[in-house]
Protein backbone atom coordinates (compact mmCIF):
# COMPACT_ATOMS: atom_id res chain seq x y z
CA UNK A 1 0.00 0.00 0.00
CA UNK A 2 3.06 2.09 0.96
CA UNK A 3 4.22 2.01 -2.65
CA UNK A 4 0.59 3.03 -4.06
CA UNK A 5 0.39 5.82 -2.05
CA UNK A 6 4.03 7.11 -3.14
CA UNK A 7 2.39 7.24 -6.87
CA UNK A 8 -0.49 9.10 -5.82
CA UNK A 9 1.59 11.79 -3.96
CA UNK A 10 2.81 13.96 -6.65
CA UNK A 11 1.61 15.93 -9.01
CA UNK A 12 4.77 16.68 -10.74
CA UNK A 13 4.99 13.05 -12.08
CA UNK A 14 4.06 12.90 -15.53
CA UNK A 15 4.08 8.88 -15.32
CA UNK A 16 0.26 7.63 -14.49
CA UNK A 17 1.52 3.68 -14.99
CA UNK A 18 2.95 2.15 -12.18
CA UNK A 19 6.82 3.42 -12.47
CA UNK A 20 8.55 -0.41 -12.47
CA UNK A 21 6.17 -1.42 -15.28
CA UNK A 22 7.62 1.65 -17.86
CA UNK A 23 10.10 0.39 -19.96
CA UNK A 24 12.06 3.68 -20.07
CA UNK A 25 11.89 4.21 -16.01
CA UNK A 26 14.91 1.22 -15.37
CA UNK A 27 16.99 3.34 -17.41
CA UNK A 28 16.86 7.08 -15.37
CA UNK A 29 15.10 7.91 -18.66
CA UNK A 30 12.89 11.15 -17.79
CA UNK A 31 9.21 9.74 -18.45
CA UNK A 32 7.57 10.54 -22.12
CA UNK A 33 4.82 12.83 -21.93
CA UNK A 34 1.64 12.48 -23.62
CA UNK A 35 1.77 15.30 -26.09
CA UNK A 36 5.22 13.46 -26.95
CA UNK A 37 4.28 10.30 -27.27
CA UNK A 38 1.59 11.53 -29.37
CA UNK A 39 3.80 13.41 -31.81
CA UNK A 40 5.90 10.56 -32.15
CA UNK A 41 2.94 7.89 -32.94
CA UNK A 42 1.41 10.89 -35.51
CA UNK A 43 5.37 9.86 -37.46
CA UNK A 44 4.44 6.48 -37.49
CA UNK A 45 5.85 5.21 -34.01
CA UNK A 46 3.71 2.16 -33.18
CA UNK A 47 5.75 1.81 -30.08
CA UNK A 48 4.64 5.18 -28.94
CA UNK A 49 1.25 4.00 -29.36
CA UNK A 50 1.87 1.03 -27.09
CA UNK A 51 3.16 3.44 -24.25
CA UNK A 52 0.46 5.47 -24.95
CA UNK A 53 -1.63 2.15 -24.43
CA UNK A 54 -0.10 1.19 -21.39
CA UNK A 55 -0.27 4.39 -19.86
CA UNK A 56 -4.23 4.23 -20.34
CA UNK A 57 -5.29 0.73 -20.23
CA UNK A 58 -6.16 0.70 -16.90
CA UNK A 59 -8.68 4.05 -17.16
CA UNK A 60 -10.25 2.65 -19.85
CA UNK A 61 -10.62 -0.72 -19.21
CA UNK A 62 -12.22 0.68 -16.27
CA UNK A 63 -14.72 2.90 -17.69
CA UNK A 64 -15.73 0.26 -19.74
CA UNK A 65 -16.66 -1.80 -17.20
CA UNK A 66 -18.77 0.80 -15.60
CA UNK A 67 -20.95 0.92 -18.24
CA UNK A 68 -20.47 -2.67 -19.91
CA UNK A 69 -20.56 -5.85 -17.09
CA UNK A 70 -19.42 -8.48 -19.27
CA UNK A 71 -15.57 -8.06 -18.66
CA UNK A 72 -14.53 -9.40 -22.03
CA UNK A 73 -16.80 -7.26 -24.26
CA UNK A 74 -15.88 -4.64 -21.94
CA UNK A 75 -11.96 -5.67 -22.83
CA UNK A 76 -12.73 -5.30 -26.86
CA UNK A 77 -14.69 -2.06 -26.10
CA UNK A 78 -11.11 -0.93 -24.57
CA UNK A 79 -9.25 -2.01 -27.46
CA UNK A 80 -11.82 -0.73 -29.98
CA UNK A 81 -11.00 2.61 -28.19
CA UNK A 82 -7.55 2.17 -28.33
CA UNK A 83 -7.87 1.54 -32.46
CA UNK A 84 -10.22 3.76 -32.88
CA UNK A 85 -8.24 7.07 -31.39
CA UNK A 86 -5.53 5.20 -32.97
CA UNK A 87 -7.00 6.48 -36.20
CA UNK A 88 -8.20 9.65 -35.55
CA UNK A 89 -4.63 10.66 -33.50
CA UNK A 90 -4.64 13.48 -36.10
CA UNK A 91 -7.97 15.39 -34.97
CA UNK A 92 -6.35 15.17 -31.74
CA UNK A 93 -6.45 19.06 -31.08
CA UNK A 94 -4.70 19.17 -27.49
CA UNK A 95 -2.22 16.22 -26.77
CA UNK A 96 -1.66 16.99 -23.33
CA UNK A 97 -5.45 16.44 -22.94
CA UNK A 98 -4.89 13.19 -24.51
CA UNK A 99 -6.91 11.21 -21.46
CA UNK A 100 -9.67 13.35 -21.63
CA UNK A 101 -10.15 12.44 -25.33
CA UNK A 102 -9.34 9.09 -24.29
CA UNK A 103 -12.25 8.69 -21.96
CA UNK A 104 -14.73 10.50 -24.16
CA UNK A 105 -13.85 7.92 -26.89
CA UNK A 106 -14.66 5.03 -24.78
CA UNK A 107 -17.93 6.27 -23.78
CA UNK A 108 -19.20 6.50 -27.05
CA UNK A 109 -17.77 3.13 -28.11
CA UNK A 110 -19.69 1.97 -24.61
CA UNK A 111 -22.77 3.79 -25.75
CA UNK A 112 -22.73 2.35 -29.42
CA UNK A 113 -22.20 -0.81 -28.10
CA UNK A 114 -24.53 -0.93 -25.16
CA UNK A 115 -27.04 0.18 -28.23
CA UNK A 116 -26.21 -2.58 -30.86
CA UNK A 117 -26.68 -5.18 -27.70
CA UNK A 118 -29.67 -3.73 -26.73
CA UNK A 119 -31.17 -3.81 -30.37
CA UNK A 120 -29.63 -7.66 -30.16
CA UNK A 121 -31.29 -8.80 -27.29
CA UNK A 122 -34.96 -7.03 -27.83
CA UNK A 123 -34.77 -9.28 -30.65
CA UNK A 124 -34.43 -11.68 -29.07
CA UNK A 125 -35.90 -11.76 -26.26
CA UNK A 126 -33.43 -11.95 -23.43
CA UNK A 127 -33.70 -11.12 -19.98
CA UNK A 128 -30.89 -9.57 -18.06
CA UNK A 129 -29.15 -12.29 -14.91
CA UNK A 130 -29.84 -10.55 -11.55
CA UNK A 131 -26.02 -9.70 -9.48
CA UNK A 132 -27.88 -12.22 -6.97
CA UNK A 133 -27.60 -14.87 -9.12
CA UNK A 134 -23.93 -14.73 -9.61
CA UNK A 135 -21.83 -16.88 -7.72
CA UNK A 136 -20.02 -16.13 -4.33
CA UNK A 137 -16.77 -17.66 -5.47
CA UNK A 138 -13.55 -15.26 -5.38
CA UNK A 139 -13.33 -13.34 -8.84
CA UNK A 140 -10.75 -13.36 -11.04
CA UNK A 141 -7.00 -13.78 -9.67
CA UNK A 142 -6.69 -9.78 -10.19
CA UNK A 143 -9.47 -9.35 -7.45
CA UNK A 144 -7.70 -10.99 -5.01
CA UNK A 145 -9.75 -9.32 -2.02
CA UNK A 146 -13.11 -9.25 -3.34
CA UNK A 147 -15.65 -11.61 -4.25
CA UNK A 148 -17.23 -11.42 -7.89
CA UNK A 149 -20.63 -10.36 -6.31
CA UNK A 150 -18.79 -7.02 -4.68
CA UNK A 151 -16.89 -6.74 -7.36
CA UNK A 152 -20.29 -5.92 -9.36
CA UNK A 153 -21.96 -4.16 -6.77
CA UNK A 154 -19.08 -1.76 -6.58
CA UNK A 155 -19.45 -1.73 -10.46
CA UNK A 156 -22.89 -0.68 -10.60
CA UNK A 157 -22.72 1.34 -7.43
CA UNK A 158 -20.02 3.64 -10.08
CA UNK A 159 -22.08 2.81 -13.04
CA UNK A 160 -25.03 4.77 -11.19
CA UNK A 161 -23.00 7.95 -10.82
CA UNK A 162 -23.13 10.87 -13.18
CA UNK A 163 -21.05 10.43 -16.28
CA UNK A 164 -18.91 13.41 -14.69
CA UNK A 165 -18.60 11.90 -11.72
CA UNK A 166 -18.15 8.36 -12.95
CA UNK A 167 -15.24 9.24 -15.33
CA UNK A 168 -13.54 11.63 -12.13
CA UNK A 169 -13.60 8.63 -10.26
CA UNK A 170 -12.22 6.46 -12.77
CA UNK A 171 -9.78 8.80 -13.32
CA UNK A 172 -8.95 9.70 -9.71
CA UNK A 173 -8.89 6.19 -8.50
CA UNK A 174 -7.49 4.00 -11.04
CA UNK A 175 -6.07 5.65 -13.81
CA UNK A 176 -4.51 7.68 -10.09
CA UNK A 177 -4.33 11.28 -11.87
CA UNK A 178 -4.63 13.96 -9.07
CA UNK A 179 -7.23 16.48 -9.15
CA UNK A 180 -4.92 18.88 -10.99
CA UNK A 181 -4.52 16.57 -13.63
CA UNK A 182 -7.65 15.54 -14.13
CA UNK A 183 -8.52 18.97 -14.35
CA UNK A 184 -6.39 19.56 -17.25
CA UNK A 185 -7.08 16.55 -18.76
CA UNK A 186 -10.94 17.52 -19.44
CA UNK A 187 -10.38 21.77 -19.80
CA UNK A 188 -12.26 22.32 -16.12
CA UNK A 189 -11.01 24.11 -13.54
CA UNK A 190 -9.22 22.59 -10.63
CA UNK A 191 -11.67 23.52 -8.09
CA UNK A 192 -14.56 22.43 -9.68
CA UNK A 193 -12.65 18.93 -10.04
CA UNK A 194 -12.43 18.99 -6.24
CA UNK A 195 -16.01 20.16 -5.86
CA UNK A 196 -17.15 16.84 -8.13
CA UNK A 197 -14.76 14.57 -6.37
CA UNK A 198 -15.50 15.36 -2.95
CA UNK A 199 -19.20 15.06 -3.58
CA UNK A 200 -18.74 11.58 -5.83
CA UNK A 201 -16.65 10.26 -2.86
CA UNK A 202 -19.09 11.73 -0.61
CA UNK A 203 -22.02 9.09 -2.27
CA UNK A 204 -19.33 6.34 -2.68
CA UNK A 205 -19.04 6.80 1.38
CA UNK A 206 -22.23 6.30 2.05
CA UNK A 207 -23.36 3.52 -0.83
CA UNK A 208 -20.57 1.43 -0.38
CA UNK A 209 -20.45 1.57 3.75
CA UNK A 210 -22.05 -1.62 3.75
CA UNK A 211 -19.19 -3.33 1.73
CA UNK A 212 -16.57 -1.46 3.22
CA UNK A 213 -17.29 -2.79 6.59
CA UNK A 214 -18.04 -6.19 5.03
CA UNK A 215 -14.06 -5.75 3.54
CA UNK A 216 -12.53 -4.97 6.71
CA UNK A 217 -14.26 -7.61 9.17
CA UNK B 1 -7.62 16.92 18.93
CA UNK B 2 -7.10 20.48 17.98
CA UNK B 3 -4.69 19.79 15.42
CA UNK B 4 -6.80 17.44 14.09
CA UNK B 5 -8.55 20.30 11.24
CA UNK B 6 -4.44 20.16 9.73
CA UNK B 7 -4.88 16.46 9.46
CA UNK B 8 -8.56 16.10 7.80
CA UNK B 9 -6.70 18.84 5.52
CA UNK B 10 -4.25 16.16 4.61
CA UNK B 11 -7.16 13.66 4.48
CA UNK B 12 -8.98 16.01 1.67
CA UNK B 13 -5.51 15.82 0.14
CA UNK B 14 -5.08 12.18 0.46
CA UNK B 15 -8.26 11.97 -1.56
CA UNK B 16 -7.38 14.43 -4.24
CA UNK B 17 -3.79 13.00 -5.07
CA UNK B 18 -2.14 16.33 -4.17
CA UNK B 19 -0.41 15.16 -0.84
CA UNK B 20 3.17 14.70 -1.27
CA UNK B 21 5.37 12.24 0.51
CA UNK B 22 6.39 14.32 3.45
CA UNK B 23 2.66 15.26 4.22
CA UNK B 24 1.64 11.22 3.85
CA UNK B 25 4.42 10.51 6.45
CA UNK B 26 3.09 12.85 8.65
CA UNK B 27 -0.43 12.02 8.23
CA UNK B 28 0.31 7.95 9.12
CA UNK B 29 2.19 9.20 12.17
CA UNK B 30 -0.62 10.99 13.18
CA UNK B 31 -3.10 7.92 12.26
CA UNK B 32 -1.24 5.89 14.32
CA UNK B 33 -1.74 8.04 17.68
CA UNK B 34 -5.44 9.48 16.72
CA UNK B 35 -8.28 6.81 16.09
CA UNK B 36 -10.97 8.91 14.59
CA UNK B 37 -8.15 10.19 11.95
CA UNK B 38 -6.94 6.39 11.61
CA UNK B 39 -10.59 5.62 11.03
CA UNK B 40 -11.02 8.07 8.61
CA UNK B 41 -8.23 7.52 6.83
CA UNK B 42 -7.99 3.77 6.72
CA UNK B 43 -11.46 4.65 5.31
CA UNK B 44 -10.29 6.54 2.32
CA UNK B 45 -7.51 3.99 1.85
CA UNK B 46 -9.66 1.10 1.47
CA UNK B 47 -12.66 2.99 -0.21
CA UNK B 48 -9.73 3.79 -3.54
CA UNK B 49 -8.27 0.19 -3.59
CA UNK B 50 -11.78 -1.43 -3.34
CA UNK B 51 -12.70 0.41 -6.43
CA UNK B 52 -9.35 0.21 -8.12
CA UNK B 53 -9.79 -3.69 -7.59
CA UNK B 54 -13.21 -4.08 -8.69
CA UNK B 55 -11.78 -2.18 -12.18
CA UNK B 56 -8.98 -4.08 -13.05
CA UNK B 57 -9.18 -6.24 -15.88
CA UNK B 58 -7.34 -9.86 -16.00
CA UNK B 59 -5.04 -8.00 -19.30
CA UNK B 60 -2.39 -6.25 -17.85
CA UNK B 61 -1.36 -2.49 -19.39
CA UNK B 62 2.01 -3.90 -20.60
CA UNK B 63 -0.50 -6.87 -22.39
CA UNK B 64 -2.76 -4.90 -23.48
CA UNK B 65 0.09 -2.79 -25.05
CA UNK B 66 2.05 -5.22 -27.21
CA UNK B 67 -1.17 -6.58 -28.35
CA UNK B 68 -2.23 -3.34 -29.70
CA UNK B 69 1.19 -3.08 -31.13
CA UNK B 70 0.62 -6.09 -32.84
CA UNK B 71 -2.39 -5.54 -34.22
CA UNK B 72 -1.33 -2.43 -35.87
CA UNK B 73 1.31 -3.58 -37.50
CA UNK B 74 -0.67 -6.47 -38.36
CA UNK B 75 -3.71 -5.13 -39.52
CA UNK B 76 -3.61 -3.29 -42.87
CA UNK B 77 -6.30 -1.40 -42.61
CA UNK B 78 -5.54 0.38 -39.56
CA UNK B 79 -3.91 3.06 -40.41
CA UNK B 80 -3.68 6.97 -39.42
CA UNK B 81 -6.44 8.90 -40.63
CA UNK B 82 -5.14 11.91 -42.10
CA UNK B 83 -6.39 15.24 -40.47
CA UNK B 84 -10.13 15.66 -41.81
CA UNK B 85 -11.20 18.44 -43.45
CA UNK B 86 -13.58 19.47 -40.18
CA UNK B 87 -10.67 18.89 -38.01
CA UNK B 88 -8.57 21.20 -40.04
CA UNK B 89 -11.78 23.96 -40.26
CA UNK B 90 -11.89 23.42 -36.88
CA UNK B 91 -8.54 24.05 -35.64
CA UNK B 92 -8.81 27.17 -38.27
CA UNK B 93 -11.79 28.43 -36.30
CA UNK B 94 -10.21 30.92 -34.04
CA UNK B 95 -8.09 32.72 -37.01
CA UNK B 96 -11.42 32.69 -39.33
CA UNK B 97 -13.22 34.30 -36.63
CA UNK B 98 -10.28 36.62 -35.92
CA UNK B 99 -10.31 37.38 -39.91
CA UNK B 100 -13.34 37.66 -39.60
CA UNK B 101 -13.67 40.53 -37.39
CA UNK B 102 -10.59 42.09 -38.94
CA UNK B 103 -12.32 42.11 -42.51
CA UNK B 104 -15.66 43.53 -40.48
CA UNK B 105 -13.85 46.85 -39.21
CA UNK B 106 -11.43 47.04 -41.98
CA UNK B 107 -14.61 47.41 -44.25
CA UNK B 108 -16.89 49.36 -41.22
CA UNK B 109 -12.84 51.86 -41.34
CA UNK B 110 -12.22 52.22 -44.97
CA UNK B 111 -16.66 52.57 -45.63
CA UNK B 112 -16.27 55.64 -42.73
CA UNK B 113 -12.75 56.97 -43.84
CA UNK B 114 -14.06 56.75 -47.57
CA UNK B 115 -17.12 58.68 -46.18
CA UNK B 116 -14.78 61.03 -44.45
CA UNK B 117 -12.04 61.27 -47.44
CA UNK B 118 -15.07 61.75 -49.82
CA UNK B 119 -16.90 64.90 -47.81
CA UNK B 120 -13.68 66.72 -47.37
CA UNK B 121 -12.79 66.34 -51.05
CA UNK B 122 -16.31 68.00 -51.53
CA UNK B 123 -16.78 70.99 -49.43
CA UNK B 124 -20.73 71.37 -48.90
CA UNK B 125 -20.11 74.89 -50.26
CA UNK B 126 -18.58 73.76 -53.27
CA UNK B 127 -20.31 75.63 -56.33
CA UNK B 128 -22.38 72.78 -58.59
CA UNK B 129 -23.32 73.12 -62.41
CA UNK B 130 -26.49 74.16 -61.83
CA UNK B 131 -28.03 77.46 -62.51
CA UNK B 132 -31.02 79.84 -62.65
CA UNK B 133 -33.25 79.18 -64.96
CA UNK B 134 -36.94 81.10 -64.84
CA UNK B 135 -37.70 83.04 -61.93
CA UNK B 136 -41.12 84.49 -61.41
CA UNK B 137 -42.19 86.37 -58.47
CA UNK B 138 -39.87 86.87 -55.10
CA UNK B 139 -37.74 83.57 -55.03
CA UNK B 140 -34.73 83.87 -51.70
CA UNK B 141 -31.71 81.89 -51.08
CA UNK B 142 -29.92 81.66 -48.02
CA UNK B 143 -26.48 80.23 -48.44
CA UNK B 144 -24.60 77.35 -45.85
CA UNK B 145 -23.81 78.18 -42.75
CA UNK B 146 -25.50 81.99 -43.23
CA UNK B 147 -28.47 82.90 -41.87
CA UNK B 148 -29.33 85.71 -44.15
CA UNK B 149 -31.84 84.92 -47.00
CA UNK B 150 -31.01 86.72 -50.28
CA UNK B 151 -32.81 87.26 -53.39
CA UNK B 152 -32.52 85.00 -56.18
CA UNK B 153 -30.97 86.46 -58.81
CA UNK B 154 -30.77 85.33 -62.54
CA UNK B 155 -26.96 84.88 -62.61
CA UNK B 156 -26.54 84.04 -59.05
CA UNK B 157 -24.27 80.51 -58.56
CA UNK B 158 -25.36 77.53 -57.08
CA UNK B 159 -24.13 76.06 -54.36
CA UNK B 160 -24.13 73.23 -52.55
CA UNK B 161 -25.77 73.81 -48.97
CA UNK B 162 -28.39 76.28 -50.66
CA UNK B 163 -31.87 76.52 -49.74
CA UNK B 164 -34.62 77.81 -51.86
CA UNK B 165 -37.28 79.40 -50.68
CA UNK B 166 -40.51 80.78 -53.16
CA UNK B 167 -42.94 82.90 -51.43
CA UNK B 168 -46.36 83.05 -52.02
CA UNK B 169 -47.44 83.23 -56.02
CA UNK B 170 -43.70 82.80 -56.87
CA UNK B 171 -41.61 80.07 -58.75
CA UNK B 172 -38.16 79.21 -60.10
CA UNK B 173 -36.52 76.90 -62.23
CA UNK B 174 -33.01 75.34 -61.78
CA UNK B 175 -31.08 74.04 -65.15
CA UNK B 176 -29.43 70.62 -64.18
CA UNK B 177 -28.08 70.30 -67.52
CA UNK B 178 -29.01 70.56 -71.19
CA UNK B 179 -32.62 69.42 -71.24
CA UNK B 180 -33.30 69.20 -67.26
CA UNK B 181 -34.90 71.14 -65.44
CA UNK B 182 -36.21 71.40 -61.93
CA UNK B 183 -38.95 73.56 -61.29
CA UNK B 184 -40.24 75.23 -57.88
CA UNK B 185 -43.73 76.01 -57.13
CA UNK B 186 -45.01 79.00 -54.43
CA UNK B 187 -44.43 78.24 -50.84
CA UNK B 188 -42.07 75.91 -51.42
CA UNK B 189 -38.17 75.45 -49.83
CA UNK B 190 -35.59 73.13 -51.30
CA UNK B 191 -32.15 72.21 -50.51
CA UNK B 192 -29.02 71.12 -51.74
CA UNK B 193 -27.49 68.96 -49.87
CA UNK B 194 -24.30 66.29 -50.70
CA UNK B 195 -25.31 62.22 -50.27
CA UNK B 196 -22.85 59.82 -51.53
CA UNK B 197 -20.97 62.35 -53.26
CA UNK B 198 -23.74 63.48 -55.20
CA UNK B 199 -26.12 66.42 -55.16
CA UNK B 200 -29.42 65.53 -53.73
CA UNK B 201 -32.23 67.79 -53.58
CA UNK B 202 -34.60 67.79 -50.64
CA UNK B 203 -37.80 69.41 -50.75
CA UNK B 204 -38.10 70.31 -47.24
CA UNK B 205 -42.45 71.53 -47.85
CA UNK B 206 -44.44 72.80 -50.77
CA UNK B 207 -44.02 71.53 -54.53
CA UNK B 208 -41.64 70.82 -57.22
CA UNK B 209 -41.73 69.43 -60.66
CA UNK B 210 -38.81 67.72 -62.05
CA UNK B 211 -38.34 67.57 -66.33
CA UNK B 212 -35.77 65.31 -67.27
CA UNK B 213 -33.82 64.65 -70.67
CA UNK B 214 -34.87 61.34 -71.83
CA UNK B 215 -32.84 58.85 -71.03
CA UNK B 216 -31.35 60.20 -67.91
CA UNK B 217 -29.46 58.28 -64.80
CA UNK B 218 -30.99 57.87 -61.68
CA UNK B 219 -32.60 61.07 -60.47
CA UNK B 220 -34.41 61.40 -56.73
CA UNK B 221 -35.86 63.67 -54.80
CA UNK B 222 -35.93 63.87 -51.07
CA UNK B 223 -38.71 64.63 -48.76
CA UNK B 224 -38.97 64.44 -44.70
CA UNK B 225 -41.44 61.55 -45.78
CA UNK B 226 -38.95 59.57 -48.14
CA UNK B 227 -37.28 59.55 -51.36
CA UNK B 228 -39.01 59.55 -54.78
CA UNK B 229 -37.13 58.59 -57.70
CA UNK B 230 -37.93 59.96 -61.27
CA UNK B 231 -38.31 56.72 -63.52
CA UNK B 232 -40.06 58.75 -66.49
CA UNK B 233 -39.03 62.14 -67.25
CA UNK B 234 -41.73 64.80 -65.84
CA UNK B 235 -42.65 64.29 -62.22
CA UNK B 236 -44.21 66.03 -59.63
CA UNK B 237 -43.18 66.06 -55.98
CA UNK B 238 -45.53 67.46 -53.28
CA UNK B 239 -44.72 67.51 -49.93
CA UNK B 240 -47.83 69.08 -47.36
CA UNK B 241 -48.39 68.72 -43.82
CA UNK B 242 -51.15 66.65 -43.85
Amino acid sequence: MADELKQNSGEAVPALVPKASHPRSAGKMPTPRDHQLVRAALVGETSAFGAIVERYWNMVIALALSKITDAAEAEDIAQESFLKAYSQLSSLRDPSRLAGWLSKITMQQCSNSLRRTLQGRRALGYKAIPIEALDEQPAILVNPGLTQNQIQFVRKTIGRLPEKFRTLVIMRFVAELSTVQIAKQLGKRPGTIRVWLHRAYKILRKDLAPLLEEVRS
Amino acid sequence: MMTCGKYKNLIEKYIEGTINDGQLAELKNHAETCESCREQFERCVLLQDVVKQSFSSPMTAKQAGSSIVTRLSEEQNLRLQPARFSTILYSGKRAAIAAGVLLAVGLFLGFALGRVAESSRIPLTAQVPISVGKIEGIVLVKREGSDVWQDLEADSNIYLGDTFHSTAKSACSLKLGDESMLELDQNSMLVLKLYNGQTQFFLEHGECTASLESPHGPFFISTPHGRVEALGTEFTVKVTDE
